[in-house]
This record gives C-alpha cells, sequence and structure tokens, in this order.
C-alpha cells in the first residue's frame, strides 16, 4: 500500500518540475460503480462460506479474542509510554470485497511528452534516460510504471495518458497498460486529439485500490511539504467521494515565480565510481586512449594528472593503449587507485538547491511562523559526491504542533516515511540544545526544515525513505545548519524577551510591594513597641525619630506602600527611555506579498545567488 | 539456549550456600587472617590514646590566625536579642530608604562558587567576603528581596516570640511568596550570613534526619539518652545542637557510615559492642545538625573519626562534606566541618583486594567519570595523596560499588569479617 503512494508521488514530482499549476485529484468509487466501470455486473453472494471474508462462528469468535488481547497490550504499552508501531488493521473486519477504489488525475501545465514516447515512458520498466550523473530526483525512473504496475494488480485498469506540448495544435491521448513479462506496453488506444484549449502539459489517470482514512494525513503532509519547498508552484489537491461531508479541497497558492535552476548534468568524480560504472563509461566512451579516457571522462583528473595516475598504475599500462582493450584485471586495478588516490573535491556548481530565497518563502507560506530563519551550507563531499545542506527553522504558525515539526527533503522531494533513524531527525532531536536558544523543545512549535540536495543521495533501507544518521560528513552539515538557523533566532528571540520584559517591569515590580512593606513595615512596628515599652535601645536620631513616627502613626505601611510606588514608577520611566535610546524605533518587519506580473511574457534572464535573484529583462 | 539461562540464574544461589551461607561449610573469604578481637581492640586502644595526647596539644587554627590575603566572612553564633537588633537595625536603614524615596536594596554576601576558598591550613572551604547588591527596584531581583525581607520579619517574631520552627514550617507561613521550599531555603541561608551569624542562631532547624548509636551517653534538653539503650534504629540527631550535652563515651571511634542500609546491619549486628564506637549516619548528603552533631562528638570525646562510604565519587563528596564544608554553607564551616576524617571504605582498591566479585561492581556512568575527574581537581582531594591515588584508580577502571556490594559475601560480611580487618590492618586513609 505504502509503496502505492510512493509512486504516485513519484507521479507528482516529476510533473511538478516545471513552474506551473498543478491538480491532484483523488476520487473515492464505490464498488458498485467500479464494477460497472470494469464492465461486471454486482451479483448477490449466494454461497456465503465461499468468500474468504466469511467467518464462521469459530473464527469470529478467535478472533474477538484476538482483537481484544491486541486492545489490551495497547492499553498496557499506552500506560508504561511504550513506543509501538502501529498495529497493522486487523484483517478479517474488512473483507477484500469491500476494498476502496479511487480514480487518481494529476494533470500539470509543463513541457508535456512527446507523442510517439509516450508509450515506452509508461509501458517499459527501466527504460528511463537517466543514466549521467546529475542531481534528480527520482533514479531509475520508476515511479510512474510503478503506479502503473500497482492499477494493473489492483483493479486490472489501464492507465490514461493525455499530453501535450507547447505550439502543438493536437493532444496526445493514450490508454496502455504493461505487458510485465515481456517489459513492454501494452497500446489500448494511441491516438491524437483536437487541443481546443492551446494546453500544454500532461494528465494522467490511474484507477487503483486503496486505504484513504490511514494514508490521509500523510498525503496532506507530504502535499504541504510540498509547497514549502515549491512556492513557485501552484497546485490543487481534490478529494472527490459519494459521500459530501467528506470531501477534501485544498489550493496551495502561488508565492513567487523564481525557480532553482535546472541541475547541470556533471561527469563521475573518481572517488565515486565503482567497477560496473568504470566498465559502462568504457564501453560508451568516444575518447580513444587511456588518456583521453580518464581526462575527459571524469572531473578533477587533468592531462598531467592522468599520466601520473597512468605512470602508478604499473609497467602494462600506458598512455596511449587503447581504452576498449583493457582487461578486466587492468580495469580492477585503475578501480583501486581511485579508491586510493587523492583527488581535489568535486565542486557543488552542478546541483540545485531550493535556496533559502525559495525556502523561506515556502515556509512562510504555509506555516505563518512567528519568525524564520535560514542557511544554506557551502558544498560539501561525501564520497566523491557534492552535497548542499540548506536549512530553515520556524518558530510558530499556523496548524503547527507544539514540539518539533520535522520537514525532509532530498533533492527538492519531500520525505515522508521512516522518519524516526533519518539523520535530521535525530540532529535535531537529540544533538541540539535548544535550550541554549532560548527555544523550549516541548512547548515552542517548532519547525525544523532540511534539504539535502546532492548527485547521490545516500538514502539507507529498501524505499527512499530516510538518509541514514551514520555519516558524519552530512550530520554534521545538518547540525550546523541547523544551529546557524538557531542563532539568527536567537537574538530575535531575546530582542522580544527583552520587549516583553520591558512591557511587564512595572507590573511585576509594583506586584510584590504590598509584601514587602507589610514585612518591614511589622518589624519597625514591633521595634517601635518595644521602644515604647520596655528597654530603651540606642539608636541614632534620626531612627528614634523613625520609630516615633511609626508609633504615633505619622509613618503607616501606607505611607511606605506610597513612597516605594513612585520610586518604581520612576525607575521604570528611566529604564523605559534608556531602553528606546537603546533600541530605537523599531517597526515589525513587513511582509512582502507576491503579485504576478500583467499579462505577458517578459524576456529575462535569472542571476541566481543563494539569498536573491537579480532578474535582467531585456 | 534455554539451558544456559536457567545455569545462569541457578548459580550465584548455589554459590551463596556452599560457599557464605548459614551452613557455614566453607569459610569467609579472609576471615582467616583475622586475629582474635582482644589483640584488634588493645591496638585500637593505643591508637586512641595517641590520638587523643596529640590533639590535646594541638590548638585548632582559625581564620584570626592566618594571614590571609583576601579578607573572608565567617559567623559566629549570636543570641536572640543580638540577632533582633541586627534585623531591626536593618530594617530600620532600609525604612529610611524608602521613605527618602530612594526604594531600597540588601547587600547580600555572594555564596557562589566565584567567593569560595578552600583554605588548607585550615583544611575547609571558606567564604571570601564579596557582596552583591539586591535592589528592589529590577525586575531580576524584585521577587528574591521581597522574599529576602519576609524571611527578616518572620526571623524577626522567632526572636520576640524565643521558639524554634522547622525551615518546612517557615515555608509554609507563605507558600504563595515563596512558591516553592527551595527558595526560602536558599534566602534563609541568604540572611543568616547577611546577619553575621550561623542558621542556628536564627531559630530555624531542619527536620531530623541522622541518626547515633552506640557507645555514646548525652543529655538531650535535660534528658539523658544512652544510645546503646536505643534499639536497632538508633537516636535521631537533634536538630538543635545548643540543647545537646554533657557527651560521655567509652568508644575507641566514632564511625560514620553514608548509607542507612549499612547503619541497620551494624546496628543490628550490635557491631557497637565487639568494638566500642558510635555509629553515626545521616541517610546520604548531611545536613546541619549531623555535621554539627559530629564535630561537637570529635571535640568533646576527642576520638578518631573513621567513614564508611560507597566506592564512588558521590561517596567522596560526601565525606569532603563532612571534612572541609558544603559550597553552599561555607560561611559556616568553622562550626560545621570536622577535620581529620579517615577514609575506611569502600576504597576504589578494597574492591581487587577482597576478591568483589564483577557483578556486585558497576560500571561508571560518563557523569560519575566526569565528577570524579571534577574531583581529582579539588584541592581538598589533592591534599591527601592516598586519596588522589584511589580516585584516580577508580577513575581508571571505571568502576564503582556500593558498601551493599559486600553482601554478596552474606549479609554479615561487613560487620564480621571486613570492618574488623580493615581495623586490625588499620587500613585507613
Amino acid at each position: 500500500m505504502r509503496c502505492c503512494y510512493q509512486c504516485l508521488f513519484a507521479l507528482t514530482v516529476s510533473i511538478i518540475e516545471h513552474l506551473g499549476w498543478f491538480f491532484y485529484d483523488r476520487e473515492e468509487i464505490g464498488k458498485s460503480r467500479f464494477n460497472s466501470m470494469i464492465g461486471l455486473i454486482d451479483r448477490e453472494r449466494v454461497d456465503e462460506e465461499l468468500y474468504d471474508d466469511y467467518e464462521s462462528a469459530k473464527a469470529r469468535e478467535k478472533r474477538l479474542a484476538k482483537e481484544a488481547r491486541i486492545q489490551e497490550m495497547q492499553a498496557k504499552n499506552a500506560a508504561l509510554r511504550k513506543k509501538v508501531k502501529e498495529p497493522a488493521a486487523p484483517k478479517g473486519t474488512k473483507g477484500r470485497g469491500e476494498a476502496s477504489f479511487f480514480r487518481v488525475t494529476c494533470k500539470d501545465n509543463g513541457r508535456g511528452m512527446p507523442h510517439d514516447d509516450i508509450p515506452n515512458m509508461f509501458g517499459r520498466v527501466l527504460s528511463g534516460t537517466k543514466y549521467g550523473l546529475k542531481q534528480t530526483r527520482g533514479k531509475f525512473g520508476l515511479g510512474a510504471k510503478m503506479a502503473l504496475i500497482w492499477s494493473k494488480m489492483s483493479t486490472g485498469l489501464p492507465i490514461e495518458i493525455s499530453s501535450s506540448m507547447r505550439g502543438q495544435n493536437y493532444t496526445s491521448f493514450c490508454r496502455l497498460d504493461i505487458d510485465i513479462h515481456r517489459n513492454i506496453p501494452h497500446i489500448h488506444l494511441h491516438e491524437k486529439r483536437d487541443n481546443k484549449e492551446k494546453w500544454h502539459g500532461a494528465e494522467i489517470q490511474v484507477v487503483i485500490e486503496g486505504n484513504w482514512t490511514t494514508y490521509r494525513s500523510k498525503i496532506l503532509h507530504y502535499m504541504r511539504q510540498m509547497a514549502v519547498i515549491t512556492p513557485y508552484a501552484q497546485f490543487l489537491f481534490k478529494y472527490v467521494s459519494d459521500a459530501a461531508d467528506k470531501n477534501v479541497t485544498i489550493r496551495f497558492a502561488r508565492r513567487t515565480d523564481v525557480m532553482p535552476p535546472v541541475p547541470l548534468e556533471t561527469k563521475h568524480h573518481p572517488s565515486a565510481v565503482d567497477l560496473l560504472l568504470i566498465k559502462r563509461l568504457i564501453a560508451e566512451t568516444s575518447k580513444q586512449n587511456l588518456l583521453q579516457f580518464l581526462q575527459h571522462e571524469f572531473v578533477n583528473i587533468g592531462k598531467s594528472y592522468a599520466e601520473r595516475l597512468i605512470g602508478e598504475m604499473g609497467p602494462d599500462f600506458s598512455p596511449k593503449m587503447a581504452v576498449k582493450s583493457l582487461t578486466s584485471q587492468q580495469i580492477v586495478r585503475i578501480h583501486q587507485l581511485f579508491r586510493q588516490a587523492k583527488f581535489d573535491d568535486p565542486s557543488g556548481d552542478c546541483l540545485s538547491p531550493a535556496g533559502e530565497y525559495n525556502l523561506r518563502l515556502g515556509i512562510i507560506k504555509e506555516l505563518h511562523p512567528e519568525m524564520v530563519a535560514t542557511y544554506s551550507c557551502s558544498p560539501q563531499v561525501f564520497e566523491g559526491h557534492p552535497f548542499i545542506v540548506e536549512a530553515g527553522v520556524s518558530l510558530g504558525g499556523k496548524d503547527v504542533k507544539q514540539g518539533l515539526n520535522i520537514f525532509r527533503f532530498a533533492n527538492r522531494i519531500p520525505l515522508l516515511f521512516e522518519r524516526g533513524a533519518d539523520v535530521v531527525t535525530r540532529t535535531a532531536l537529540k544533538r541540539i540544545n535548544w535550550n541554549s536558544y532560548k527555544i523550549n523543545q516541548t512547548q515552542d512549535k517548532i519547525g525544523v526544515f532540511v534539504s539535502i540536495v546532492s548527485t547521490k543521495i545516500p538514502f539507507k533501507g529498501t524505499g527512499k525513505e530516510y538518509i541514514g544518521d551514520d555519516i558524519s560528513e552530512i550530520a554534521s552539515a545538518v547540525k550546523s545548519s541547523i544551529q546557524q538557523c538557531c542563532v539568527q533566532l536567537k537574538s530575535k528571540i531575546v530582542k522580544k524577551i527583552q520587549a516583553r520584559e520591558q512591557q511587564e517591569r512595572k507590573r511585576n515590580l509594583s506586584k510584590y510591594i504590598p509584601d514587602v512593606t507589610a514585612a518591614i513595615y511589622d518589624v519597625l512596628r514591633e521595634t517601635a513597641h518595644q521602644q515604647a515599652s520596655k528597654k530603651k535601645k540606642q539608636y541614632e536620631e534620626k531612627d528614634t525619630e523613625l520609630l516615633t513616627k511609626v508609633s504615633t502613626r505619622i509613618v503607616t505601611e501606607k505611607t511606605l506602600r506610597e513612597k516605594l510606588a513612585q520610586h518604581v514608577e520612576q525607575v521604570d520611566y528611566e529604564m523605559a527611555l534608556e531602553y528606546a535610546t537603546q533600541s530605537g524605533v523599531s517597526e515589525e518587519p513587513r511582509e512582502d506579498i507576491y503579485i504576478r506580473a500583467v499579462e505577458g511574457a517578459y524576456d529575462f534572464i535569472d542571476f541566481h545567488s543563494p539569498v536573491f535573484v537579480f532578474r535582467l529583462f531585456s | 539456549m534455554a539451558d544456559k539461562k536457567k545455569r545462569r540464574r541457578a548459580d550465584p544461589s548455589s554459590d551463596d550456600e556452599e560457599d557464605y551461607g548459614g551452613g557455614g561449610r566453607k569459610p569467609l573469604p579472609f576471615k582467616k587472617r583475622l586475629k582474635a578481637d582482644s589483640v584488634i581492640l588493645s591496638e585500637l586502644k593505643d591508637l586512641t590514646d595517641s590520638f587523643r595526647s596529640s590533639s590535646t596539644s594541638e590548638k585548632t587554627l582559625t581564620l584570626s590566625d592566618l594571614d590571609l590575603s583576601s579578607t573572608c566572612r565567617e559567623v559566629c553564633d549570636l543570641d536572640l536579642s543580638s540577632v533582633q537588633d541586627t534585623i531591626e537595625r536593618l530594617i530600620l536603614r532600609v525604612a529610611q530608604s524608602i521613605l527618602s524615596g530612594n526604594g531600597f536594596a540588601f547587600d547580600v554576601p555572594a555564596r557562589g562558587n566565584a567567593n569560595q576558598l578552600y583554605v588548607p591550613e585550615l583544611d575547609r572551604i571558606v567564604l571570601k567576603d564579596k557582596t552583591s547588591l539586591r535592589p528592589y527596584s529590577n525586575a531580576s531581583t524584585v521577587r528574591k528581596t521581597t522574599i529576602t525581607a519576609r524571611i527578616l520579619q518572620l526571623v524577626h517574631q522567632l526572636c520576640i516570640k524565643s521558639i524554634h520552627v522547622t525551615k518546612r514550617d517557615l515555608f509554609y507561613t507563605d507558600v504563595k511568596l515563596f512558591q516553592d521550599q527551595t527558595q526560602s531555603d536558599a534566602v534563609l541561608d541568604d540572611v543568616a550570613c547577611m546577619l553575621g551569624c550561623t542558621r542556628s542562631s536564627l531559630n530555624v532547624i531542619a527536620a531530623e534526619k541522622g541518626v547515633v548509636v552506640g557507645r555514646l551517653i548525652f543529655s538531650d534538653n535535660g534528658d539523658m539518652i544512652d544510645c546503646t539503650k536505643m534499639g536497632m534504629g538508633g537516636k535521631a540527631i537533634p536538630p538543635n545542637i545548643d540543647r545537646v550535652g554533657d557527651m560521655q563515651s567509652d568508644a575507641l571511634f566514632i564511625l560514620l557510615v553514608e548509607k542507612d542500609a549499612a547503619y541497620i546491619r551494624l546496628a543490628e549486628d550490635r557491631f557497637y559492642n565487639r568494638f566500642p564506637c558510635i555509629i553515626v549516619t545521616a541517610k546520604g548528603q548531611p545536613d546541619v545538625a549531623t555535621r554539627l552533631f559530629l564535630r561537637k562528638m570529635k571535640m568533646e570525646l576527642k576520638l578518631p573519626v573513621l567513614a564508611l562510604v560507597d566506592s564512588d565519587p558521590y561517596g567522596l563528596k560526601i565525606l569532603s562534606v563532612y571534612g572541609c564544608g558544603s559550597k553552599n554553607m561555607s560561611y559556616d564551616s568553622a562550626n560545621l566541618t570536622t577535620p581529620d576524617i579517615k577514609w575506611l571504605g569502600i576504597r576504589p582498591s578494597d574492591l581487587d583486594k577482597y576478591k568483589i566479585p564483577e557483578q556486585c561492581r558497576l560500571p561508571m556512568t560518563e557523569q560519575d567519570i566526569k565528577t570524579g575527574k571534577d574531583l581529582l581537581e579539588e584541592d581538598f582531594v589533592k591534599k591527601n595523596p592516598g586519596w588522589v591515588e584511589e580516585l584516580t584508580l577508580m577513575v581508571k577502571t571505571k568502576q564503582k560499588a556500593e558498601i551493599q556490594a559486600l553482601s554478596s559475601f552474606g549479609f554479615q560480611y561487613l560487620s564480621e569479617v571486613y570492618l574488623p580487618l580493615k581495623l586490625q590492618q588499620k587500613d585507613w586513609l
């Protein structure tokens, strides 16, 4: 089930790449409607025992006992505050016959796909073109195909694709499914249709079996994360069900039209290649000899360095030898040397981070925090792959729960599952001392946003769901980036606390006046009383005078109170004056809003920096 | 697997039965080395006598005897009327200041870490004379200033009525203001320090915590107490030391025990009858009353003090509080500290010497090790090379053990073998 959502997410992701709008629609389909869709007539069950979800009396008894036991265990665990994994939904309570079916439609205004490529792009696994080294969202181009396979497995219905490219006067329509055994697309219909609206983009529709109630919050969270990292996109999510009260419509508005640049394709770094990759590079290279191969197929190997490397490989290597003639043993030797030799670190120029500007806008747009800080670290290297960590920390906001709210992104895709083991979660939970930045880890509404981009994201586990905590380069970059954000926030928080103290000072100082004057007056009265009645003690003249005033009630508690209140007033006034001279007149920061350019496209070039974009109109 | 588990569970119990249990088929380890009690006793007697003769000749140093570069603050016992008088004069000054329109402030001696000084000649911590101003008209000190005024007023009342109350009582007179007993307790120490008197002079006492049992007879508020006839629990140490007097004893030494468990073992076994001694415990961190009582016993009876604490950094820390005083109460260290306490056990070197089994030793946590290393930097540890050696060993082996670890040889091993052997060997530092 989870896999299915991943696929659909991958689908949305590949579409969102383009600046534009995006429409995501889920429609719940009842079983009867579904049956009619696939041309099956509803039949009443005759032989109940034939069905998988039929329960014999004995089986029911067993199931009830088991459920009671599970509930009891859960209650116990809850009491012990143990973390338990979500129990699998009890089987048997909902038979397969009652599963929900959904039609999922994704539509965008992207660049679309060429008419003839569509069948292979959707109907053939591992037909992707993502083989160069580049910061990519996916890896093998499996996402959309997995969605198709999921629909084939659960409903048997084909996928429907409409697409049109800019300037095309037709729309491609294709209905296909996949022949899994032969790995070829099975085309039902592939035709050109009229494009009256001059629409360009792609629309994909699948019908799948699924579980909305369980994964609803995950899907919405994913959408929100997506909106944070792509403030330049506008998208609409609609959930349509038979019951009108269950319908959901969420619109994520656009906040800017500045997009991160397209990541550049780069050559491999010698420290990052494996044996298979070297073999493939040799097979694909157009270079003739070894020297040219080393010099041109890898980054950070210059001509003289290539010569030195060849010299180090041994006597049976020479610069002029044909690269395609290398034996397996010789390739192993090259690989060994690549592992051991020292190379300059790859540069981060080929990466395309979201940019502090966009991250900040995304956070403000989606969370409306009271404060936000962002930071982008300089490119760093892990095993020959450059990476950049960007972080944002926000405080307060709408729909944010107390404590840490962690938003993780890898190559600008939101990560949703297995957050517990992730390097970002671990770092934020355990290695950041929030207290030292005057942030309360349990009380404050903290948003932590970390986006990591790299030519290779070192995912852990089977799904691409989390980045392991064991890579010290990444862990320390994540930690320092979050800390940098916190440092920025701290000064703001301190200012805020000061301002609050400023407001509350007079109240605080005045609050204790009755307590303190009562205590002092009580001692004075007792002293005066003893002075009058018993042994006379020697006091200074003014003290004796004061004691007399107390006994004759010229000085009372009220006198003390008034005098102290006057003093507090004066001190408060002086301190307010001092505060004002120190901090100056401060205004609340104004928040900018995005206003779309008036219709009509301008020609411009964007110059990107991590913190701003310079736009040159021609 | 199941087999292994079973064996492991069965092992220790069978060991106990064979080796050290009630059957006594095998002797307790090291028991053979014990000489007859009479031999040990006579040696101890010589020791006590020599201790007495040496201590009478010495006069205890005081701060005024030393020529220290920085002036130090020390308090003394004041009688009620002078405490009352000091408070009255202080309040009169405050009232004058308020009436002249200047608000007011208390000048409170700083009791922070930076203001503490260890004086090696005295072997105790003293307070330097730095003070900090506590003005009323400041958002950060207004609360403390108010609490200080309130405590002064309450103490003033106690003086007039000449009664004692506990710290808890004091806290409950104005819960709303004090909020938390630690706050009223801290200010109480500030007040004592500010007035220049001991905390007992303020007529505020802490609840009874320490207990004493053994060869000691003293009068408590006029009643004669015989600590050999106090049952197993012993006599609670009275919170105000001024009503204790007429101490008599035929003990040869005072045994200071860190914990209640070891104390109960020794009291039940009537260890003080086998080797005449006085057994004292404060059940953990010592309170003021126990420290005053120990000092009084040591000064009046002129007995050596031997300490039995856990083999961990906190054991040594407790030992140091008895010996050199705590930082919190350093202003009164002259009255609270007992000089020349010997570290009898359990010392890190004992773990191997007495072959304490591995399962009874605990690995030190990082916090423990840090505390241990910090202690090594403290002057009161450094002055005793033996202690430094033991503590270094502890930090190096990263193992700690409680007094109860000895129970692995049987519950009574502590009173029957370990302590007598230690006494016989005069194995203390």
